[in-house]
């Protein structure tokens, strides 16, 4: 598995995390009856803090993937050749964690997937509130919406990676 | 009908050639990842122009000698 393939599966478990931690969180809060669904400023207040750990998570987990990753590297290095030098590392992980046009293109194209799923949440939310729900049902959908978009995004790359992807 | 342009390459003989030179060994030598030079050799992906030259540097031979292109005629768009 490359190193792009591992980096989008950390990604997507990020993101499935924190999604996960969402819905725990927040349902758990409302079935609880300690807020109710009318209380906008609850889920504008639980939704912006999401955003923030979602973040922050994502650049935590990206920093230790790419420790391990390293490491991993100088691991495999050792055994296959005996002795290792510092520029031989350095050489590996640099080429190891190359990106290039390929994976820009992958990027784009999963990218577009993941707003398309997004923007359908969002039209979805309208249709929620246009059938009498409540906003913050249509806040929860085009949240859950954007945050499964990403992890779908990642789904699409694997698939790219794995079947080749076309300009056109 | 449109024509549709078949890419095919040669990099797994250059490689042959080049003394059995590995994957990593061209992509580094190419500027590129592993997983790019395992796709294009597999026919997954076509490069742009400008890796196809850096490709065909990296052997020391032209693009044409890399990259083959035939012609489907009246092929489906």
């Amino acid at each position: 598995m490359s190193y792009q393939e591992k980096r989008t599966i950390v990604m997507m478990l990020t993101g499935a995390l924190v999604l996960a931690a969402y819905c725990i969180y927040a349902f758990g809060q409302v079935n609880a009856g300690v807020v109710s669904l009318g209380d906008l400023r609850f889920w504008a207040r639980t939704i912006l803090a999401f955003i923030g750990i979602g973040i922050v998570a994502t650049i935590v987990i990206q920093i230790i993937f790419h420790i391990l990753l390293s490491v991993g590297i100088v691991v495999t290095k050792t055994i296959r050749d005996g002795k290792v030098v510092d520029e031989d590392i350095e050489k590996s992980v640099e080429a190891e964690m190359v990106e290039d046009e390929m994976d820009k293109l992958i990027e784009l194209k999963a990218n577009r997937v993941g707003v398309a799923l997004g923007g359908c949440g969002f039209v979805a939310g309208l249709f929620a509130v246009l059938l009498g729900y409540p906003a913050a049902v249509m806040l929860n959908i085009v949240f859950i919406a954007f945050s499964l978009g990403m992890i779908v995004e990642g789904f699409v790359q694997l698939y790219y990676y794995r079947r080749g992807v076309r300009h056109a | 009908m449109p024509k549709k342009f078949v890419i095919s390459n040669h990099i797994r003989r250059l490689r042959f050639f080049a003394n059995e030179m590995t994957q990593q060994e061209l992509a580094e030598k190419a500027g590129v990842s592993r997983q790019t030079i395992i796709a294009i050799e597999a026919g997954k992906y076509s490069p742009s122009l400008e890796m196809a030259f850096r490709i065909a540097d990296a052997f020391g031979v032209t693009i044409g000698e890399v990259f083959e292109c035939a012609v489907e005629e009246g092929a489906k768009k």
